[in-house]
């Protein structure tokens, strides 16, 4: 049997764009020259994987997560009637709710001011941020579901949470494939272990090859996460490729024998993709190569930004490298039902360096115009007091920013109510969010979609808007 | 007007959850004119507002999009800021000065309803001859109180749902392939296959059944001789014949509790260590692990399986022993994550109860009851006064208490003393340790004392013994009170008492033999609904009792001195009740996702309304009967599905078959499954002959309180014991990489159907792993020993025979592989040496040992 999605002339930018197992397929494609396979989705997969639909705005995201949900009234979206009502019962009408009672407003203890050309405001906690004002699009109308960390989590990464769904980084793997043929096209740098866990950068019903590759995990430094089983204690990589062969000759046997079985294709790209990693990964992932402005610049070697700077560090040069969508996770650190004051204050300082650094690096290395950088968490907190010093979730209406990839420099878009509750202009839901993403890749949330038991599923389900206001 | 609606997944719910409920109406009407046209919009109106409009615009969704609500009659007269949504007076006829049917109709940009999608013209025209009707519909009383009933939680409702439903014993319709079916089982899916189109595949061939079977029932693949003695009975007999000797075999196998007890381990979230914020480690848990393994080999009953891990700490026993086993039962519900830290008592007394609910819910009986603790649940039958009636079970049990471990007093999981001395012995190591600290200032007092008496400082002497009078004289020996000793022997004397003093400090007693095990509460008590499941805002109390949805008359009362659990265990397994049948439909559901390689209802762990309907329900229904008849016995099941025609088709490809059925819902062929990181262990520890058969008790003695390696812990849990794998330690947050890589239940939480991912980190795994270079390389090893020649193609037959069980020329036109083994042999064994290497040999065998490991024949199941 003839595969004919290899057998007609195609050039590799198609096949990368219509197989379902992106790069992993030209992989696979190599290896099963002259013996014979055919995928009985292929012919479906190829007609309903548009690939890029439109000229694309950037190549590639990088996501920074703020695991817990940090609070957008003391960040980023100043309010200065909590401080007027502090202590007072937040009226009901005025965020329109229906509720009896919304508990007491809790005042911000932050300064805040208004930066750069744009004047976008941030607050104190933010300082190195606040220099690089002008290259943030501060989305101040996001709205989401799920007032418990694991659904907003699984909302936030795919979109749904009572249902097992590709994660975004999966559909971006999916849609446009890797720029790298030795590296995956999603990778999730010390991602949370709970809330969802693997789910969170899972690939659900999209072939396996699009799940996030791991590289650590929340709770552990990431300078001591290293991909686990990187190299062999014994062998060299010339004669573990021989062995390679040898496995991937019984594999690719094996499949002939099945005619089908997408759990084996897998299995064949893998083992290449794992092969090449083991000399691809080592090589980003030592930092030593940079230089100690550089380390410098992103708080590398000093306390207490070392770890969330390696992080960054890390995410620039996978992007360097043509991964398609890296993301950054920090600790389960910025749920403050109380002490948000001090916690703030604390969490503020691991990343806030880190994360100018990665935009003043990216954008002097000429990436950052192709990337784009997305930061943000699963919701925001209460404009109301909790614990008698903190703050509750608060998925109704919160803040996240964008830099790079061409969106604009010091934009404050969309606004909440006086209190922060609930967005008032041009709310941003988090499919819209999702679809904001995908269109400035170059893919339609509609368009993108995977066939499985019998419908066309995609990122955004049956909504989500795009909001091209953020590109000039 | 907010043209923002979103119809997102969980809205879709909704209303799926709303229309499966049917939208029972409760109108009030007397005038019969009155009566069609409310009966119009029952039939046509009212499903397809709340279908299309009560997302954005009803109470319930807590919307008014543009301050319209559509859920009431005032709602759409009044209409929102535009103004009335309906206008009677229509003096052109064409309804163009009603806004809902401008809006439905999409006529106008600024105002198109439902902005998702336009609605179908079958409905516009509904909605248009409505309103020309005169817009009737039930008046808002009624209507409010119609939307009560409909509510998803309303459990007499929800008594209707498949799954709630008493079990129903029918027919299989008749077949046109009357040959192939074996047992009922075969017919329903004969039936299901028949009404595709479909044909079943042929029967798997004996090598890839055997193989299939083995790694089914006990995790471990066949070795080479017992393929042979397999393949010689079907010779002998037929493969049918042969079939069931051998499943009768391994069921009886102590390896079949070893793989089937982890299957309900992965419900039972079990682990070694408590996760969460203080990973301190569950010393005892194994306890409860080896019960579990036990009670599957004995086959002990699922009923009863279920009630002792429910309440067996309350249930009656004739031995210590029973007793024993019973208490260590019902560690099931210790075993659970719990915050240990930082947490307000009543706060941490309703989420432990939470995470027993949960747990229950969904591992016994398919459900999300957890959903019901903030509110009614939103899609199942079960309003949040069910949640807090079981949670009043629950929060009348103790699992923790304050206790003293190694030098510190904490909370922990509640420990019970084992055998006839259990309690004298556990009290006194409790005793050791709280007064250690006592122990230690007596000591360092006793030192001092002895200090001075050895200086003869008089002045020393009086001024411990006026400061510490209390020391003094409470001492026994305390020579210094005699005076008339001579100062010799006063110093050997408290020398002496130094010493015991000492001693009893260094070699604190041994940790007793105990066990995680619960117990009812003091004062057990019913619990209050908490308002949106904040534990100190408290709602009306709920007597204890469990889910109304289930049911079936007056459930028995529950005594007031006790927490109910006995009556909960009894109630989960009552053969005739609804719950009782439920948990049979629930488990069989398991046994079958595990054996087939998903389930009749797939979505394993819910069955509730968004879960997914079972594929072949008679069958199901059919099987849940067999269970409870045959005495809840799993293994019976076990062997009634291995044994059917079903389970051993193969697992070929068939494009016509695939083109209907790609997700082979009505299992026309096998299920081709990956091993699991147990039996890719266990199979590579058997074939290199390195297993160590023998049970194991506890795999995490070694770990101090603190079971992950943090700050200046340096002792982590180890994975080098070469048992098999389900002894292995399960520390939350810190599985054994090969778990974690390849897809093990997170010990976090109940898992029906792990994931089933393939990824580099897996190839990475296989190339890379110290533990799999070094089986690969005893198996080389034996391959030396074993065959003496310098044959490579008898090397290469023998490395084929043992990691795949088959001879080599059994592979379907094996050549290809032969010769790629043997030119790989070649060439590594000389690359080796001329790199110098010594043991070339062995090296390059070892290589191709891993080749096969790595393979997918190897780690992909037939």
């Amino acid at each position: 049997m003839a595969c004919h999605l290899f057998s007609t002339p195609t050039t590799r930018r198609t096949m990368l764009r219509n197989s379902a197992c992106g790069f992993g397929q030209v992989a696979l494609s190599a290896l099963l020259a002259g013996g014979s396979h055919a995928s009985p989705d292929s012919a479906d997969t190829a007609m309903t994987i548009p690939g890029p639909h439109f000229p694309a705005r950037y190549k590639r995201i990088i996501f920074l997560f703020m695991w817990g949900g940090p609070s957008h009234v003391d960040l980023f979206d100043p309010k200065p009637q909590l401080n007027k009502s502090d202590g007072q019962p937040l009226p009901p009408a005025a965020v329109g709710s229906n509720r009896k009672s919304m508990g007491n407003v809790l005042g911000s203890p932050f300064r805040f001011a208004q930066h750069g050309e744009g004047g976008v405001w941030i607050s104190e906690l933010f300082p190195h941020l606040a220099r690089q004002s002008d290259r943030l699009c501060v989305i101040r109308s996001m709205h989401t579901e799920g007032s418990a960390h694991g659904e907003a989590l699984l909302r936030l990464h795919t979109g749904q949470a009572n249902l097992v769904r590709p994660s975004v980084g999966a559909w971006v793997s999916y849609g446009l494939g890797s720029e790298n043929e030795n590296l995956p096209a999603y990778i999730t740098i010390s991602p949370p272990r709970g809330h969802g866990g693997v789910q969170n950068y899972g690939n659900a019903f999209l072939p396996a090859i699009h799940q996030g590759t791991a590289i650590g995990s929340a709770e552990t430094p990431i300078a001591q996460a290293k991909l686990s089983h990187i190299n062999n204690p014994r062998f060299d990589l010339a004669t573990q490729r021989s062995q390679l062969d040898l496995i991937q000759t019984l594999n690719r046997k094996h499949l002939n024998d099945v005619k089908y079985d997408p759990n084996i294709e897998g299995l064949i790209a893998n083992y290449e993709l794992a092969f090449r990693m083991q000399s691809t990964i080592p090589q980003i992932m030592s930092l030593e190569d940079e230089s100690p402005e550089t380390h410098a610049l992103y708080g590398i070697g000093q306390e207490p930004t070392d770890n969330f700077g390696r992080q960054c560090l890390l995410a620039r040069k996978f992007a360097e490298s043509g991964v398609r969508y890296i993301q950054v996770s920090t600790d389960y650190t910025w749920d403050h039902h109380k002490e948000l004051q001090s916690g703030m204050v604390t969490e503020s300082a691991k990343v806030d360096r880190p994360m100018a650094g990665l935009l003043v690096d990216l954008a002097r290395r000429g990436l950052l115009d192709d990337t784009l950088v997305l930061w943000g968490a699963e919701f925001g907190r209460t404009p109301t007091v909790e614990n008698g010093d903190g703050r509750n979730h608060h998925p109704q209406g919160f803040t996240m920013w964008m830099a790079g990839g061409g969106v604009q420099g010091g934009l404050t878009y969309g606004a909440t109510d006086e209190f922060g509750y609930r967005p008032v202009e041009n709310p941003v839901h988090m499919h819209d969010l999702h679809a904001t993403l995908l269109y400035g890749l170059g893919l339609d949330h509609k368009r993108l979609t995977y066939r499985h038991a019998g419908r066309d599923f995609r990122l955004t389900d049956v909504a989500g808007n795009i909001v091209k206001d953020l590109w000039t | 007007m907010s043209v923002l609606a979103k119809t997102s997944c969980c809205a879709l719910f909704v209303i799926l959850g709303l229309t499966s409920v049917g939208l029972t109406t409760l109108a009030v009407a007397s005038d019969p004119s009155q009566e069609a046209g409310i009966a119009y919009f029952e039939k046509h109106i009212r499903p397809l507002l709340a279908q299309h409009c009560y997302q954005c615009h009803s109470q319930r969704a807590d919307k008014s999009e543009g301050g319209l609500l559509l859920d009431r009659r005032v709602g759409w007269m009044q209409g929102g800021d535009r103004g009335p949504s309906i206008e009677l007076d229509d003096p052109q006829g064409d309804l163009q000065v009603s806004l809902l049917i401008r809006a439905v109709r999409y006529e106008d940009p600024e105002l198109e309803m439902p902005p998702t999608r336009k609605l179908p013209p079958s409905d516009i025209a509904h909605l248009e001859h409505w309103v020309r009707m005169g817009a009737p519909a039930p008046d808002d009383d009624s209507l409010n109180l119609a939307e009560m009933t409909t509510d998803p939680s309303d459990p007499v409702l929800g008594k209707s749902h498949w799954a709630y439903m008493p079990l129903a014993e029918r027919e299989p319709l008749p077949l046109n392939e009357i040959e192939w079916p074996r047992t009922v089982l075969d017919q329903w899916i004969l039936a299901g296959l028949e009404a595709q189109g479909l044909e079943p595949s042929p029967a798997a061939a004996p090598r890839d059944l055997v193989r299939r079977v083995y790694f089914q029932l006990t995790g471990l693949p066949p070795t080479f001789q017992q393929v042979d003695v397999f393949l010689g009975k079907c010779h002998a007999t037929n493969i049918d014949q042969a079939m069931e000797e051998l499943v009768d075999q391994l069921l009886a196998s102590p390896r079949f509790g070893q793989r089937w007890g982890r299957h309900w381990l992965d419900l039972a979230r079990y682990a070694d260590s408590n996760g969460l914020d203080e990973n301190f480690l569950f010393r005892e848990a194994w306890r409860y692990r080896n019960w579990v393994i036990d009670s599957v080999n004995a086959d002990l009953s699922y009923d009863r399986f279920l009630l002792e891990q429910v309440a067996g700490d309350l249930l009656p026993y004739e031995s210590v022993q029973q007793r024993d086993r019973q208490r260590i039962a019902a560690g099931f519900l210790v075993v659970g994550p719990k915050v240990l830290l930082g947490n307000d008592e009543k706060n941490q007394r309703m989420e432990v109860a939470d995470e027993q609910i949960d747990t229950i819910g969904r591992a016994l009986l398919g459900q999300t009851l957890g959903c019901a603790r903030c509110h009614n649940h939103k899609f199942d039958p079960f309003p949040t006064a069910d949640y807090y009636a079981l949670a009043g079970v629950f929060a009348s049990t103790r699992v923790m208490e304050m206790r003293h471990m190694l030098g510190q007093q904490r909370l922990m999981e509640r420990l019970v003393g084992l055998g006839e001395q259990g309690k004298d012995v556990d009290d006194a190591y409790e005793a050791y340790w709280r007064e250690q600290p006592n122990l230690k200032s007596k000591t360092e007092k006793a030192a001092s004392v002895l200090k001075a008496i050895n200086e003869n400082n008089t002045a020393a002497l009086g001024k411990l013994r006026e400061s510490q009078a209390e020391a003094f004289a409470e001492r026994l020996r305390d020579a210094t009170t005699r005076e008339s000793l001579s100062i010799e022997d006063q110093v050997a004397a408290q020398e002496a008492w130094v010493r015991e003093l000492t001693s009893a400090l260094a070699h604190p007693p041994a940790i007793p033999p105990r066990a995680m095990i619960p117990s009812d509460v003091d004062e057990p008590a019913d619990e209050c609904v908490r308002i949106a499941g904040q534990f100190d805002d408290l709602g009306g109390k709920v007597p204890r009792g469990f889910l109304t949805v289930l049911q079936d008359a007056e459930g028995s009362e529950i005594p007031i001195d006790q927490s109910g659990r006995v009556e909960l265990g009894q109630w989960l397994t009552d053969r005739e009740g609804r719950a009782g049948q439920l948990a049979a439909r629930v488990m069989v559901n398991r046994i079958w996702h595990h054996l087939m390689g998903s389930g009749i209802v797939r979505t394993v762990d819910n069955f509730g309304r968004t879960g997914e309907s079972p594929s072949h329900p008679e069958l199901l229904d059919h099987l849940a009967r067999k269970f409870i008849d045959s005495d809840w016995s799993v293994k019976a099941l076990v062997r009634e599905i291995v044994l059917s025609r079903t389970f051993m088709q193969s697992s070929q490809y068939h494009a016509g078959n695939y083109a209907t059925d790609p997700d082979n819902r009505s299992l026309w062929r096998s299920n081709r499954r990956r091993l699991d990181p147990e039996s890719i262990r266990d199979a590579m520890l058997a074939v290199a002959g390195q297993m160590d058969w023998t049970p194991m008790d506890s795999s995490v003695a070694y770990l101090g309180d603190q079971a992950t390696a943090v700050g200046a812990n340096k002792v982590r849990r180890r994975t080098d014991m070469p048992c098999r794998s389900v002894y292995l330690p399960v520390i939350r947050n810190d599985l054994p990489e090969l778990f974690a890589i390849f897809d093990f239940a997170d010990p976090h939480t109940t898992t029906g159907a792990r994931p089933n991912t393939t990824v580099p980190a897996q190839g990475l795994f296989m190339l890379n792993d110290p533990m799999v270079m070094q089986t690969a390389e005893s198996t080389a090893t034996r391959i030396l020993a074993e065959v003496q020649t310098d044959d490579l193609a008898a090397k290469a037959a023998r490395l084929f025979e043992l990691v795949f069980n088959v001879t080599a020329s059994d592979i379907h036109s094996d050549q290809d592989e032969q010769q790629a083994m043997q030119v790989f042999l070649a060439q590594t064994e000389e690359r080796l040496k001329s790199e110098g290497q010594e043991n070339a040999e062995l090296s390059a065998l070892t290589m191709a040992a891993q080749a096969l490991f790595a393979s997918s024949r190897f780690s992909i199941l037939e």
